[in-house]
């Protein structure tokens, strides 16, 4: 073919963009110059079913760098173009559960792994064997990537709308997709709430010592009428014997449901449907502050 | 006119509706014991023996094979190892040994060794023997095969909930993003294509290390391998599946003192009960047979 397509073209550019991020070298760390890249159609090629995590989100390019250093065990970058921040965020929240590894916007170190989000990339850090000081090593690789992403982004905006107090800042999950609810609060095996690429979704923890876990989803529908659909589709399926979205669970706690405008808003495992109704009210009140 | 299915919530587990296989992904444990179907129970046989994995962490290839002959034995309840292995392939067949090849936690060498020897002492020529994982569909010994043995280790799976038995046939075809639907729930259909429609003979899951967790970009986080030293034995991938997911679970509860749900669940397991008849997810139809090394087995 004599002529780039534009969208290999834009890919290329993706490409370079990319390169661009990673060093060359990091202290004694250097490429081998074997970059691999995978886009959303090739990327199973790389990590098989794992590719569908950041599939579910707007992935748009893998970079895969390779660092090497005599007497240490070989450095494996991997950089994701998300698309966006909300998106970079997202994957980054999927999973984070470990400690604050102090890099890029939002990051996570634990088994070996950095995991870090910055603008509208997520970066893997990692080694290929354990060795003693390898920790050091790739925060220092994680820092010197973030600082190179220059454009910060920002967390999606649905987060603002989440009361504050007894939040679990940890615990917040951003998402489109019913099966990323599933992973962190199993609700049903179909997708219940209508759940799609245009739902905007975030699911996060409150908690007490007297009140045990609650959680709180807010979802972002496209229009009002999706929205009240969704919770229509939802109250038949998860409380038939409920005509007001209210319901109390066979564990003793509190399912409430509310549809506000464009949002469906369900707080579960209240211990008392007041406070699973106050959760909601207080979403409400900032969604209404934020227009 | 098609029944229609019921919408399992989360509620049916609080309640304790739901008890099969679908259960043991989800973070709630197993209900109550409820009555059990009338049906016979299917055998799996658990083998460990807590030396097989050495102090360098290499595995001892002559206790792994001591272990799969006694499990086979149990299995086919058959005292002399050989005999047990003549009940399940003739000298006739072409024998395909579906291994896994995932560079992390791949089928061991030592199992796959274990395996063709005996199929090899059974009397079958080693040039109508292979085992292969990825090259599968160009492999003449696989397209031709009469029999396979399925062997692979026990982890969990990003997009399937776990890796076992079921999803080995992955490789079987040429398409395998089409199975990856409402979390590779097609899957068991696979075992309907004529490549392997009732060729399969014997399933092994090896335990010897198994990935209850999952995290990162590859799904693979050392902290969460453990070295159960065991393999799962039977005829049936569903029931071995089902026992696998149930561990899986019990390994996370052991580890983190509470259970996590899996990324995704594995109703892949359940669907190949259910609507393939591929086997019995049911945990209450499955007997384990339980053999050697058993502390910490937590099944």
């Amino acid at each position: 073919m004599g002529t780039m397509s534009a969208s290999s073209a834009d890919k290329d550019g993706k490409k370079m963009e990319m390169k661009r991020l990673l060093p060359l070298k990091v202290g004694s760390y250097q490429s081998d110059g074997k970059d691999e890249s995978y886009d959303r159609n090739t990327t199973f090629r790389y990590m098989d079913g794992a590719a569908e995590l950041y599939r579910s989100y707007a992935f748009k390019l893998l970079m895969v760098r390779r660092y090497l250093k005599a007497g240490q065990p070989p450095i494996i970058v991997e950089v994701f173009d998300m698309g966006s921040s909300e998106d970079a965020f997202g994957v980054f929240s999927y999973e984070a559960q470990d400690e604050e590894g102090g890099v890029g916007q939002g990051s996570d170190y634990g088994g070996g792994l950095l995991r870090v989000w910055k603008g509208k990339y997520f970066f893997n850090v990692y080694a290929e064997q354990e060795a003693p000081s390898i920790k050091q090593d790739l925060l220092e690789m994680g820092k010197a990537i973030a600082k190179s992403i220059k454009i910060e982004g920002h967390k999606p905006k649905l987060m603002n709308d989440l009361p504050k107090e007894g939040l679990i800042e940890r615990s917040i999950r951003y998402f489109h997709l019913s099966h990323h609810l599933n992973h962190h609060y199993f609700l049903s095996h179909e997708n219940i709430l209508r759940l799609g690429a245009q739902t905007n979704a975030v699911l996060a923890s409150y908690s007490s010592p007297t009140e045990g876990k609650i959680f709180l989803l807010l979802i972002q529908y496209s229009t009002q009428k999706l929205a009240k659909e969704a919770l229509q589709s939802f109250v038949k399926a998860y409380m038939p014997d409920s005509s007001s979205g209210v319901i109390k669970t066979e564990n003793g706690r509190w399912a409430v449901s509310r549809v506000h405008q464009k949002y469906l808003i369900v707080s579960f495992d209240a211990p008392l449907q007041e406070r699973g109704e106050a959760l909601i009210q207080a979403t409400i009140k900032n969604l209404e502050e934020r227009k | 006119m098609r029944k229609k299915s019921k919408v399992i919530t989360r509620r049916d587990f609080l309640r304790g509706t739901v008890y099969t296989a679908f259960a043991t992904s989800m973070g709630l444990g197993l209900p109550n014991e409820k009555e059990v179907r009338a049906e016979e129970k299917v055998k799996v046989v658990l083998i460990r023996d807590e030396n097989v994995i050495g102090q360098q962490g290499r595995i001892d290839p002559d206790i792994l094979q001591n272990m799969l002959d006694q499990g086979v034995s149990s299995l086919v309840e058959e005292e002399n190892p050989l005999q047990a292995w003549k009940k399940l392939i003739k000298p006739t067949d072409i024998v395909g040994i579906k291994s896994n090849a995932w560079n992390p936690l791949p089928t061991p060498k030592e199992l796959e060794a274990a395996i063709e020897k005996r199929v090899l002492e059974v009397g079958v020529p080693k040039k109508n023997i292979s085992i292969d994982d990825r090259g599968v569909l160009d492999n003449k010994v696989f397209l031709s095969s009469t029999a396979l043995i399925n062997a692979r280790p026990l982890r969990t799976h990003h997009w399937a909930g776990i890796g076992g038995c079921i999803k080995n046939y992955i490789m079987f075809t040429s398409t395998p993003w089409l199975y990856h639907s409402d979390a590779c729930s097609p899957l068991a259909s696979i075992w309907n294509k004529p490549v392997v429609k009732g060729k399969t003979r014997l399933n092994i899951l090896s335990l010897i290390r198994t990935q209850f967790y999952g995290r990162g970009a590859h799904f693979f986080d050392r902290r969460y391998v453990s070295d159960y030293k065991g393999l799962l034995i039977g005829k049936d991938p569903v029931a071995l599946d089902a026992i696998g997911a149930r561990l899986l679970q019990l390994q996370r509860v052991a580890h983190f003192g509470e259970d996590r749900p899996l990324d995704t669940t594995p109703n892949h397991i359940f669907v190949a009960d259910e609507k393939y008849k591929l086997g019995v997810s049911d945990l209450r139809r499955i007997e384990v047979v339980k053999l050697g090394w058993m502390e910490g087995a937590l099944i």
